[in-house]
């Protein structure tokens, strides 16, 4: 079994593309593969908690936790999330915050990396 | 000691979306990535501008004077002063009728060594051919 | 280079893919991408599938979407989520998201 590092930098409401991804990471788990998410830009959106789940709206809070529970590492970047006032007490518990650095640090020892654009 | 190589290609225009700016900035966290590795493992970041990425390395952006934003001129200039290898597609460049004259070369006023290349598609090929991972923006 | 491609749009803005030709092309429609793997325009099927290469599309995408097996291209294969980390894992060595 491998590292799996994906960056999501697209937001949370609008392009599906962290539904994909936060999809893509639990089945990864589940065929035993470690998985690092980072998300940054407007991604970070994913990071905040209460947001109410509305059906016309990706809502992922719920599913994320669940894949944190079985070992899913979730990081956004500080600095796009403070940037969009998204602050650390506004984060949900176990979403960790951390610099750019981290990203590449998951990164260096990642067996893949997928890279998913922002708009 | 290990060195993981990372290729950042960017492929859209500045300003109008985020991914350009994320690239650079991403790309120059390279430089302080070694708080979190062991000693002596690295992480070394390239950046190639094709298709309208090409447009990212106009010169004279004046985005700070007019928005009170960092310029991608001035990000690539700061990839330039932390000696991270830049890439410009020349066959882009020649599509849009600009010549090295039009585009940051260098950040010699910051005390840079590093240039930005202008390349055949090839070479960026190459590059993408000899790093670990890519990471298309 | 052993390279996944992720095509996740149907008006694809850039031209990379185009002009990439590594060893080795795997394209994985996902999200709008699948239209390319289903649709044809004025009778005419996307020029991404005239591309050498293996070609996949995403089972859930073309589902959300209200599509089928029946609606995708001969040379298109079906995946599923876990198909494709197999995929990245096992079959491509780099990937790119367009």
């Amino acid at each position: 079994m491998g590292k799996f590092t994906i960056g999501c930098f697209s937001s949370l409401v609008g392009s599906m593309s962290l539904d994909f991804a936060v999809k893509l990471a639990g089945t990864a788990l589940e065929k035993g593969h470690k998985v690092d998410l980072w998300v940054s830009g407007n991604a970070t959106m994913l990071s905040l908690k209460g947001q109410r789940a509305f059906k016309d709206y990706s809502h992922l809070e719920k599913p994320l936790q669940e894949l944190m529970q079985k070992g899913l590492t979730v990081t956004a970047c500080e600095a796009c999330a403070e940037a969009r006032g998204y602050h650390k007490e506004h984060t949900i518990e176990g979403f960790k915050r951390h610099s750019m650095d981290w990203y590449l640090a998951s990164a260096f020892d990642a067996d893949r990396v997928l890279h998913i654009g922002g708009e | 000691m290990a060195t993981t190589k990372l290729g950042f290609i960017v492929q859209r225009p500045p300003y109008k979306s985020e991914n350009p700016k994320l690239a650079l900035t991403h790309a120059i966290a390279s430089q302080s990535v070694e708080v979190y590795l062991n000693d002596g493992d690295i992480v070394t970041a390239d950046i190639a501008f094709v298709g309208d990425g090409v447009l990212n390395c106009k010169k004279d952006q004046k985005a700070m004077d007019l928005y009170k934003l960092t310029s991608t001129e001035t990000h690539v200039k700061m990839a330039l002063l932390l000696d991270l290898n830049v890439l410009v597609c020349k066959e882009d460049l020649d599509r849009f009728g600009l010549t090295e004259n039009d585009i940051v070369l260098n950040a010699e006023e910051f005390g840079a060594e590093m240039t930005v290349k202008v390349v055949p598609f090839a070479e960026i090929t190459k590059m993408m051919e000899g790093v670990n991972h890519l990471l298309f923006f | 280079m052993k390279l996944a491609v992720f095509v996740s749009d149907y008006r694809v803005n850039v031209d990379t893919l185009e002009r990439l030709n590594p060893e080795k092309l795997g394209i994985i429609f996902v999200q709008n991408g699948v239209y390319h793997a289903t649709v044809k325009e004025n009778g005419n099927s996307s020029s991404l599938l005239k591309k050498s290469a293996n070609h996949y599309v995403l089972l859930d995408d073309l589902d959300t979407r209200g599509l089928g097996n029946s609606d995708v291209a001969d040379n298109v294969k079906l995946v599923t989520y876990g198909d494709i980390v197999d995929l990245i894992f096992n079959e491509y060595d780099k990937t790119a998201w367009l």
